[in-house]
């Protein structure tokens, strides 16, 4: 889910187009089962973590655990990023990260299952930052069983 | 991004045009927002990479600030500091708290009165570490926005984002510090000044 640049105020569009790409010989999108039978994680980028969790750091490529009992009520947000709108999590957080909504999906069967762990990482990054994690991420969401994964940018 | 997803080629995107920071565009809206999920779950079936859709739903802006004031006066003239201020917003504080049965203050594990505190410190040069004072900060503009969520007359978060920017003593003091913060040795202090305390929108007001 993304936006484009030229309808961001210009002052927010610059800073925007300096950040680093990464960029990839091969993005295949490989076919697999239908959706009614595929367990589903998410991860975000938008700093999210259990309140008491390490906030996010400056540069941090690491992600946080979010287990999928995680009460809304329970997360907060410390992404170190000043420019995107916070108010619509702080209303309601599927607004940034759709949990519930996800839930509601397994529940009428539109989606296999939901993954027992969800993640966030913070997108303001540097991506050798996040390599690492994001290797060892892959393996845990083997180890869940995962074989879809919904990408919530903010 | 639509630029950097161009860039970085994943196999499957969803563009939505929603605020950033709004990726499933409406809080609230369980209807939208299961339809923006299963627009990009429903991706999963093609093969046609790299794909990036034009999700068909956008969300109008709201920036009409015409005939809202803020309802209670946090005017300078009315409370006469920072810490003052922080307490006169908690009993909205707490009644958005109870409205939502959530809130998202919490980073720093201080109390608000303790983070305006810090604030106060550094304005007066005692500068904590960076990211000590990054997270007190985060938690003082949530403990702000949600409380002004629960006035009697509430607006939109547009409104709220421009009476926290226009009106409120710990805005003005956020940009009082951002100099002190740039002309820090530490470059954690920097980085908070130039990047990660004013957001680009209102760096204007900077003098």
């Amino acid at each position: 889910m993304v936006k484009r640049l030229s309808d961001m105020p210009e002052v927010e569009a610059n800073h925007l187009r300096r950040i680093e790409c990464p960029t990839y010989d091969d993005t295949p999108a490989l076919p697999g089962k239908p959706l009614a039978e595929r367990r589903v994680a998410i991860i975000s980028t938008a700093g999210l973590h259990k309140r008491g969790d390490r906030p996010f750091r400056p540069g941090d490529g690491s992600y946080r655990v979010i287990p999928a009992e995680t009460q809304g009520n329970e997360l907060v947000m410390s992404h170190i990023s000043v420019n995107f709108d916070r108010t619509g999590f702080q209303q309601d957080v599927n607004t940034a990260f759709p949990i519930d909504r996800l839930r509601e999906l397994a529940a009428d069967n539109t989606v296999g299952s939901m993954a027992a762990v969800h993640y966030s990482f913070m997108g303001a990054f540097p991506p050798a930052a996040a390599e690492p994690h994001a290797q060892h991420l892959a393996g845990l969401l083997k180890a869940d069983k995962v074989d879809a994964v919904l990408l919530v940018p903010v | 991004m639509r630029e950097h997803t161009e860039i970085v080629r994943p196999p499957r995107a969803l563009w939505v045009t929603f605020e950033l920071g709004r990726p499933l565009g409406i809080p609230d809206d369980a209807a939208f927002q299961r339809r923006v999920v299963k627009a990009a779950l429903d991706l999963l079936a093609r093969t046609d990479s790299p794909l990036i859709a034009d999700y068909p739903e956008h969300v109008p802006d709201v920036t009409d600030f015409s005939g809202w004031a803020c309802p209670i006066n946090l005017a300078p003239s009315q409370v006469d500091s920072l810490v003052a201020e922080i307490d006169r917003l908690a009993t909205w504080y707490d009644r958005s708290v109870a409205n939502l049965d959530r809130t998202t203050v919490g980073v720093s594990g201080l109390d608000m009165p303790a983070a305006g505190a810090l604030v106060s410190r550094a304005l007066d040069g005692d500068l904590p570490e960076a990211q000590a004072l990054k997270e007190a900060i985060d938690d003082l503009r949530a403990y702000y926005l949600e409380a002004a969520s629960a006035f009697p007359d509430p607006g939109t978060a547009a409104t709220r984002k421009k009476w926290f920017w226009d009106e409120t003593k710990l805005a003005q003091a956020l940009l009082a510090l951002q100099p002190k913060l740039a002309a820090s040795a530490d470059p954690q202090h920097r980085i908070l000044a130039n990047l990660t305390l004013i957001p680009a929108t209102e760096r204007h007001r900077l003098g």
